[in-house]
């Protein structure tokens, strides 16, 4: 079984790597091998994108797996959680007061609100010091249609801004930076690794936080930690490229459908294979209709619906 | 063996076990009965020390159950609760290979020993057949041999069941005691169930409890506990013996 699974990891994880590849080097500007070292378009604007993408695939689709798995429900994602609607609240603010100039002034607004968004969800849904999941979860459909309302004000008041909230909700990496990776980075190795470690109590949690316990599992601690840790890594990836849906909620379904709900196998599969989705997701964003850019948001909902309803026609195993 | 010291619970201002204190031999197979919201299912979930007791302790092998760790408490007990609905299925393998979980490491994969004790605890309750299917594709009463088949891979000295006859009908659910009896009999184990049907517990379980508003009213041979008299206190309900069995005649209202 650990075989199977250390060789389907690599093999993804091969496959990644010579998709970041052909991906880096596609685009308005395309690169041939020969150039590639002396181009700064390369070393500043296309590698960081891809990297970006990468990790952000990857962040999005592991922590859909923790919530889903934690909260017992197949819909649940950092998008339905609220987290990202209060990472873009944030944005919206900062980009009305114009601090767009200043390095990481949308970004670091987004985290604070994201964060401050998950805790006010957290406070509302938790009695004593255990959470109630239909009050989590209708928390934060509540807070997403608050937030949206609060933004859409906010864009009629002020129409010269409108257009780069707008992108900015729908998600986009074209303001990638080598900055964004060096924060996101650390962030998500760590949060990834420990949700690796934890990936087999996930399978009992699905099973009833009573049920944990009773087969050893410290459920309230276990919990905490997993909910601290995915938390933080949507709100910075959130924070460095926008809202950007779907890829949570689609990616590990899509795994579950296909190799069962083992989340010892869909952890790891969801890094590589929610990188993977994003990346060419991305990718086609910006060589679809060049030189002109779509929101990455709309590309990954375009090709990740229709793929999504097919395993769920085709596959027998219920989600 | 289990003791209760002085045992109580409350949720809120509301008193549901009140100053409970007996002893659970090793190898008994004790119905525990009474009247809904008595607290039949409390008593179990203190036990296990899945909710901590207000008052008073659980002493499981001469040891506080609260200062084991979770892992060491899974590895004495097992519980048999009434099994949640999910939309994220787990195979019925699958599903009874988690009850191996508190003999291993994170990161640690089930050994060929897990493996064997899990096909062992599957066959033993008839549920081998079954190992690929979901838990939406089982009837209840395969879904409950499951579930039993879970705890029987934990290896635990004491089972705990919560109601794992009701909603099957009256085959199944002797197919469940006539299980219970074997294991009790051959492994050994210390078992506590929550019964209502007073027929079944009086032809499967020797002994019983029977819980009147959080205390025990009786704890003893179930033949005696559930005299006439007694039944009438603690489900207000009339009833005769006809040939060894209870017969109901109605409601003492």
């Amino acid at each position: 079984m650990k075989h199977n699974r250390l060789l389907t990891s690599a093999i993804l994880a091969i496959v990644l790597l010579v998709a970041m590849a052909l991906c880096s080097m596609v685009g308005v500007v395309s690169f041939d091998w020969h150039d590639l070292t002396q181009s700064p378009i390369f070393w500043n604007l296309r590698l960081p994108r891809v990297i970006l993408s990468v990790i952000v695939g990857a962040v999005l689709s592991v922590c859909g797996t923790v919530y889903q798995s934690v909260f017992r429900n197949p819909l649940t994602d950092p998008y339905v959680l609220g987290i990202s609607s209060g990472a873009s609240l944030g944005a919206a603010i900062a980009i009305l007061m114009g601090w767009e100039a200043h390095l990481w002034g949308v970004g670091s607004m987004a985290l604070i609100t994201a964060i401050l968004t998950i805790l006010l969800i957290f406070k509302v849904a938790s009695i004593g010091n255990r959470m109630h999941t239909t009050t989590l979860l209708l928390t934060g459909v509540c807070l997403t249609f608050l937030i949206t309302a609060v933004i859409s004000l906010l864009m009629a008041l002020r129409h010269d801004k409108m257009e780069s909230i707008i992108f900015w909700t729908m998600g986009s990496f074209a303001s990638a930076s080598w900055i964004d990776i060096g924060i996101l980075l650390p962030v998500s190795i760590v949060g990834i690794l420990i949700v690796l470690y934890y990936s087999k109590d996930l399978n009992l949690l699905l099973a009833g936080s009573e049920v944990a316990q009773s087969l050893g599992v410290e459920v309230e601690k276990v919990r905490r930690r997993l909910l601290l840790f995915t938390t933080l890594m949507v709100a910075f990836a959130v924070s460095a490229c926008g809202v950007i849906g779907f890829v949570g909620l689609e990616v590990p379904h899509c795994i579950r459908l296909v190799c069962g709900s083992d989340n010892r196998r869909i952890v790891p599969y969801s890094i590589f294979v929610g990188a993977l989705f994003l990346l060419l997701c991305d990718t086609l964003s910006r060589t679809l209709i060049p030189p002109n850019e779509l929101p990455v948001g709309s590309i990954t909902s375009l090709v990740g619906a229709p793929m999504f309803i097919y395993l769920l026609y085709k596959s027998k195993r219920s989600i | 063996m289990v003791q209760l010291n002085h045992l109580s619970y409350s949720y809120g201002s509301h008193t549901i076990l009140n100053d409970i204190s007996l002893t659970v031999p090793d190898g008994s197979f004790c119905a525990v009965m009474g009247a809904n919201g008595c607290g039949k299912t409390t008593l179990l979930r203190c036990i296990a020390n899945l909710i901590h007791p207000a008052h008073g302790e659980v002493v499981i092998d001469g040891k506080p159950a609260r200062d084991y760790t979770t892992r060491q408490l899974a590895q004495r007990i097992a519980c048999v609760q009434q099994h949640p609905q999910t939309d994220i299925e787990f195979s019925a393998f699958e599903t009874v290979l988690m009850g191996r979980n508190p003999y291993q490491r994170h990161l640690q994969n089930e050994s060929q020993h897990d493996w064997d004790i899990v096909e062992q605890c599957m066959k033993q309750t008839n549920t081998w057949h079954l190992r690929l299917s979901l838990p939406s594709q089982m009837s209840g009463g395969e879904l409950q041999r499951v579930m039993i088949a879970r705890a029987l891979a934990q290896q635990t000295p004491y089972l705990l069941l919560d109601e794992p006859t009701s909603n099957l009908d009256i085959a199944h659910q002797f197919e469940i005691m006539e299980l219970l009896t074997d294991i009790n009999r051959n492994q050994g184990k210390t078992i506590l169930i929550v019964v209502h049907d007073l027929n079944l517990a009086l032809r499967y379980c020797p002994q019983c409890m029977l819980l009147q508003g959080g205390t025990i009213l009786f704890h003893g041979p179930t033949s005696e506990a559930l005299q006439p008299e007694r039944i009438l206190t603690t489900f207000g309900v009339k009833t005769h013996l006809v040939e060894g069995y209870i017969q109901i005649d109605g409601q003492s209202r």
